[in-house]
């Protein structure tokens, strides 16, 4: 297909009538309680940006008690005890319920409009991943008031979270509560990857996609290797808890360590996973605020993807204190240095832009400006902190306190509020006032770095983080003092502009327009359907390089200006040239995302506090909305094929690899690997600390358990692709369930080989390491029950046919990915004690 | 795949990838010989870390060779070949200084 402006426009005037009248009432929003249901991308972002900036408000309070209490020295106000739940909530509230989700927020209420999309592939996941964030989150944020939230650090260091240690529920919660609220954040990566991919509008090629685009495929993919890990040691730690399996227990064999290498590898690449977006949200605003081109665009995508993979070999430099060998802690300290070439050229690259234009001194450019400056200092430290000598010296003090605020605040808050000034306009046409913008951004610019910067000069005087009160002789007083006024300024500027936002949302409505002459497609006419046309991209900045290109899309001259099958559906399309392959089908509204977000809220919260009855009635619950809200979905559509411009006709869905359902399925398949991964290397860790493997008084099966256990599992893979051959067949249903027998067999013959072996995952850190692989592959035969069984139904039912056998492919892949994961686990869990051997 | 999507990519990030294999393999080999199951004397084996590193040096020096025409013309390049070109520039340089402490550290501890 060729992308010329000067071809005709894909459809002719005039439109049908009642086309424009039909699609609309298609996307309608639900009014009143009803809104609830709603799971478009808009309602579902603005809900997900307001509660995140909840959470930026109510951890902020918490930071204003820490600043009072250390005001002034041998301050009473707040218990130590207490004091230690306060800053584990604030950290662990600012990177959890707020850092990330407002990213995810941001890029779900933006992109679909940004790309020409109607809305994200996935409304319904979305929708489920915002609700089981904000219930949980919530939920998790009262722990405060009844003095149960957990008190040891954000990053949980056992042994300090350790049965022992913590006794109580407060770590269970971050445990149980943080676990969950992470998938979430990989629902939502899973959904950007797949609308990023593949519904951008026709014509906008890799080469044209905005930035921001280019930085959120970056950073959901990052999310998706990076979480896994916290999701694994979060299950680890709360098995060492609950069942007693010693992985961090030295005395049994387990090591601390383990925790710090599977919390900092999500701990690292999270920082750029919280960076990345607000670099791209800052690569769109800076080419509208000096009104030229991006200079160094190309650069820029190829240095985003840069740091994308360089933040993955840096975890350790939050661990130089730890002991590890000298070697090891040399190269993650030269990576974190060379990090700082690709963000520097991006950084260069936004100077150079600035210096290209002409900058109107807006809100949005006063706080881009702000994180620059605030921003570069945070990446100066960090470079300081990365000489492991240096950091040596200035571990677990203010100075880290310092660094860290510097970055997140510098490099995410500030170009979070410029980009709340400059896209706020879109969600009723009103801007925030710009005398106001100029005080908040005043205030909160030079609140931050009084508050933060003597916090460099606290820490090289000594004064350690996370310590409730300080001596009066030890001279740390008036720092202390300059940094509690200054983080009130900055939170003065916070309300500012909370109260400037509210009253410009009680506005009424007016037309949103392109208020600051920006290039890029969110700021064409839209509604809840998106644009009223999807258009045609032949340019990078196509509102400044496309004239009448919002007449036109308006007008319904581009593509799909209507509803070609009666359902909410968006044009998919390629994923490098953006050629239009088939009409997506969309689901529309529903209660189920909300019902089984609540119950999967309620399962692990009421897990946590062992309500153990009412825990499972959640988790019946949760698993019922979900297979109720799938069944809804994979029917056969109404049209085999539908026009959706005057010379194109688009098949409507696909199957297979083509489809999205089969690629959001990979993806999640992936996060499930490396979860996997991150089970057996704690198997690893645990292994390579003894001199003896297996260690004395354990074994291993016996050879033919083993072989029976792999070869059942190969068997029930041969089915399922006996059974995909089988579409329309009788057989089908009965393979499965063949299959389904095969597989759960081979899970009890490898447990039973490992019980005859005597297997108790309590007495070694070892043991326990092979507890997890098994338990991780008996959760994916479980999984594969609710899976098979359903599959089965829907064939009875009548549900899988050629035209929607999506659940099928779907189901195989997951089997073929549960055969692979038992017969690795098996391989690993046998012959790594026979290499150490050797 | 339509329009060779894994091709392209494969293409624009091969020499991250390499990075990414140069990186683990250093720190995984360095750590296992220095954990108690298979502690080597002397520390890690540097001589093994540094043939690891000189071939990844000269592939991705290759890489970065075989894109050197978008150098000449950089203006006019497709977003591919500069992601080709500069992520083998990235790579080289970042295996290049995560190689460095092979010169200067030794041992275990």
């Amino acid at each position: 297909m060729k992308h010329d402006a000067s071809l005709p426009l894909p459809n002719s005037l005039p439109r049908p009538e009642g086309e424009f009248e039909r699609l609309k009432e298609v996307w309608r929003t639900p009014t009143g309680w009803r809104f609830f249901k709603s799971v478009n991308n808009t309602s579902i972002g603005l809900l997900y940006i307001g509660t995140a900036l909840l959470f930026f408000i109510l951890a902020g309070i918490l930071a204003l008690v820490m600043r009072v209490q250390l005001a002034v020295p041998d301050n009473t106000l707040v218990s130590p005890g207490t004091y230690n739940q306060i800053f584990t909530m604030h950290g662990t509230v600012m990177m959890f319920l707020f850092a990330i989700p407002i990213v995810e927020a941001i890029a779900v209420y933006l992109l679909p409009n940004m790309l020409g999309a109607r809305d994200l592939p996935f409304p319904r996941l979305s929708a489920y991943a915002f609700y089981a964030y904000a219930f949980g989150g919530l939920a998790f944020f009262c722990t405060i008031f009844f003095g149960l939230s957990p008190d040891g650090g954000w990053f949980m260091y056992p042994p300090y979270t350790s049965e022992q240690y913590s006794p109580g529920l407060n770590a269970d919660f971050w445990l149980l509560g943080i676990g969950f609220i992470e998938i979430s954040a990989i629902a939502g990566a899973i959904e950007l990857i797949v609308g990023i991919l593949f519904t951008r509008a026709p014509g906008m090629t890799l080469r044209r996609m905005p930035v921001y685009a280019w930085a959120m495929l970056v950073v959901a993919i990052m999310i998706v290797f990076a979480f896994p890990a916290v999701i694994a040691g979060t299950a680890l730690l709360e098995l060492e808890r609950a069942f007693d399996w010693p992985y961090f227990l030295v005395e049994r064999g387990g090591d601390p360590i383990l925790w710090q290498h599977l919390f900092w590898f999500f701990g690292h690449p999270e920082v750029y996973i919280i960076f990345l977006p607000a670099a791209g949200m800052v690569s769109t605003m800076i080419p509208t605020i000096a009104g030229t081109k991006l200079v160094g665009r190309r650069a820029i995508i190829v240095a985003l993807v840069g740091v994308g993979f360089f933040s993955f070999g840096l975890w350790a430099h939050h661990m130089f204190t730890s002991g590890l060998g000298v070697l090891e802690m040399s190269f993650i300290s030269a990576a974190s240095m060379a990090v700082a070439i690709p963000t520097g050229i991006q950084v260069f690259a936004w100077i150079a832009t600035l210096w290209n234009g002409r900058v109107k001194m807006s809100s949005p450019a006063l706080f881009l400006l702000g994180f620059m400056f605030i921003f570069v200092l945070g990446g100066l430290t960090g470079v300081m902190v990365a000489v492991i000598p240096f950091d040596w010296q200035v571990h677990d003090t203010y100075f880290i306190v310092a660094h860290l605020h510097y970055v997140l605040i510098g490099g995410m808050v500030f170009p979070v509020f410029a980009a709340l000034y400059y896209w706020l306009p879109l969600v009723k046409g009103q801007a925030l006032s710009e005398k106001v913008g100029r005080w908040v951004f005043w205030m909160m610019f030079g609140g931050f770095n009084l508050a933060f910067f003597p916090m460099h000069i606290t820490g090289l005087q000594g004064m350690p983080r996370r310590v409730y009160t300080y001596d009066a002789q030890l001279g740390w007083d008036f720092l202390n003092m300059l940094s509690t006024v200054g983080s009130f300024i900055f939170a003065f500027g916070v309300l500012v502009f909370i109260v400037d936002a509210v009253r410009t949302l009680r506005r009424p409505e007016k037309e949103v327009g392109n208020p600051w002459n920006a290039p890029t497609l969110e700021w064409l006419p839209s509604e809840s359907y998106g644009n009223r046309s999807i258009p045609r991209i032949t340019s990078d900045d196509p509102l400044w390089e496309q004239p009448g290109l919002s007449e036109q899309v308006e007008r319904g001259q581009h593509y799909l200006p209507g509803t070609a099958t009666g359902m909410r559906e968006t044009i998919a399309t390629s994923p490098v040239s953006a050629t239009p392959r088939y009409l997506m089908v969309l689901p529309t509204d529903s209660w189920l995302p909300l019902i089984a977000a609540l119950g999967t809220a309620g399962f692990f919260l009421l897990l946590t506090v062992k309500a153990m009855l009412l825990a499972w009635i959640c988790g019946i619950v949760a698993v019922l909305g979900t297979v109720f809200w799938l069944w809804e979905s994979d029917r056969t559509p109404p049209v085999d094929e539908v026009r959706v411009a005057d010379d194109l006709v688009l098949p409507v869905n696909a199957t297979g690899p083509a489809s999205q359902s089969w690629w959001g399925t990979m993806i999640t398949l992936i996060v499930d690997a490396c979860i996997f991964t991150a089970f057996c290397y704690a198997y690893v860790h645990a292994s390579m600390r003894l001199m003896v493997c297996p260690p004395p008084g354990a074994a291993l099966p016996e050879l033919p358990w083993l072989l029976g256990a792999g070869g059942l599992l190969l068997a029930s893979s041969g089915l399922m692709l006996l059974a995909g051959r089988s579409l329309g067949k009788r057989r089908l249903p009965w393979l499965v369930l063949l299959a389904l027998a095969c597989s759960t067999a081979s899970f009890l013959l490898d447990l039973r080989g490992h019980q005859f072996a005597g297997l108790d995952p309590t007495a070694s850190a070892w043991a326990a390491g092979i507890g997890g692989v098994l338990a991780y592959q008996g959760l994916h035969v479980a999984i594969l029950t609710i899976a098979g069984v359903y599959l089965a139904l829907r064939h009875w039912r009548g549900h899988l046919g050629p035209r929607s056998q999506a659940t099928l492919s779907n189901v195989s892949l997951i089997w073929h990915y549960t055969t692979l994961q038992g017969i690795a686990g098996i391989v690993l869990v046998n012959v790594l004690p026979l290499l150490m051997e050797a | 795949m339509h329009d060779r999507f894994i091709r392209q990519l494969m293409r624009g990030t091969l020499p991250f990838l390499v990075w990414g294999a140069h990186f683990t393999f250093c720190y995984l080999l360095a750590a296992v010989q220095c954990t108690p199951a298979a502690m080597r004397d002397g520390g890690p084996d540097r001589l093994l870390l540094g043939i690891a590193t000189a071939l990844a040096l000269i592939v991705c020096a290759w890489l970065l060779w075989r894109e050197r025409g978008m150098l000449r013309g950089a203006q006019e390049a497709s977003l591919l070949d500069w992601a080709a070109g500069l992520s083998a520039l990235l790579a080289l340089i970042g295996i290049l200084w995560t190689g460095m402490p092979l010169l200067m550290v030794q041992g275990c501890a």
